[in-house]
């Protein structure tokens, strides 16, 4: 198999992960351990669980999303994110974004020429 | 509520060693982080697991190193924390000890509140220096008077001029660079705060 730049797919992961996130809450809110689990677990988009936290945190700082604290029944309490109507714009302008991109590199990679 | 309990030696070993690795990363931040994790590894784990099982959720966590790391490239890219608060820090650490030494204290009180800096960031911003571009000058002034004190006669007779005291070559060349930290210290230490609080 031939091996494509790492730096190239950590690059995209690293555009591309915040919106992730802000999708993961958009609906219901969950906790950081939560969210972490979930991008894991999709495959090629997280290497690293711990880095994400960083990436929570300036999430926050933005105000793109917003925390509450609670008990957990096994544990130190959870913090639970929710998106925030500034995160829900941010995210709703990437999804626009993000299927003409999507669409045009599909369009390249499969037939060779601009859609 | 359990957070009183234990967690594995391997996780608690991993904890201490993200300490190490965020020490250089400012308070507030550094213990942020570390409480993530550390709910993040009472979530994966338990004291009960095998060494392999918590090495597995370790090494999906990374290495300690790799997270400070991102929490720094997130702190640079990130926002711009100089605020109201940091901008008044800076400015009355330069020339607050002009207002009777008074303004250079709120500096620093302001400096050591803030959570843009870390602890070495504080230590120069104080120390570099006490009492800011006042005592700065005071210095220099004090400096200058001691390193110049030439005392020249003239003779009378035929003019010529005779010197006593003051300062060698040597001497001189080194109350020329005391001034220089004196005077231009403190505008570096201003600039240099403002450079860290980004």
């Amino acid at each position: 198999m031939v091996a494509i730049g790492e730096s190239v797919i950590s690059q995209l992961r690293r555009g591309v992960l915040e919106f992730c996130v802000l999708a993961l809450v958009r609906d219901e809110e969950r906790y950081g351990f939560e969210i972490v689990r979930a991008l894991s677990e999709a495959s090629g988009l997280v290497t690293t669980e711990g880095t994400l936290y960083p990436l929570l945190g300036r999430l926050r700082k933005e105000g793109v999303v917003e925390t509450t604290w609670r008990e957990s029944p096994s544990g130190p309490p959870r913090r639970y994110y929710r998106l925030t109507a500034a995160g829900a714009a941010k995210l709703a302008a990437f999804a626009a974004e993000w299927v003409r991109f999507r669409d045009s590199v599909d369009a390249l990679l499969e037939t060779g020429v601009p859609r | 509520m359990m957070a009183t309990a234990s967690l594995h030696p391997l996780a608690d070993d991993y904890l201490d060693r993200l300490e190490h690795a965020a020490r250089r990363l400012p308070r507030g931040e550094r213990r942020e982080l570390v409480e993530e994790i550390r709910a993040h590894l009472y979530e994966a784990t338990h004291p009960d697991m095998s060494d392999a099982e918590i090495l597995s959720v370790l090494d999906r966590l990374g290495e300690p190193e790799d997270i400070v790391e991102a929490e720094r490239s997130h702190e640079l890219s990130g926002i711009d924390r100089r605020g109201i608060h940091e901008w008044s820090a800076i400015f009355l650490v330069l020339f607050g000890g002009f207002v009777f030494g008074v303004g250079w204290i709120a500096g620093a009180i302001l400096l050591w509140s803030s959570r843009a800096w870390n602890t070495r960031d504080k230590l120069i911003g104080t120390l570099v220096v006490p009492g800011g571009l006042a005592a700065g000058l005071w210095g220099a002034l004090a400096v200058a008077v001691v390193g110049a004190g030439r005392v020249c006669t003239t003779a009378v007779p035929r003019g010529a001029e005779r010197c006593s005291g003051g300062a060698s070559t040597l001497g001189l060349i080194g109350v020329i660079a005391l001034l220089a930290v004196l005077v231009l210290g403190p505008f570096c230490t201003a600039m240099y705060l403002a450079r860290r609080a980004r």
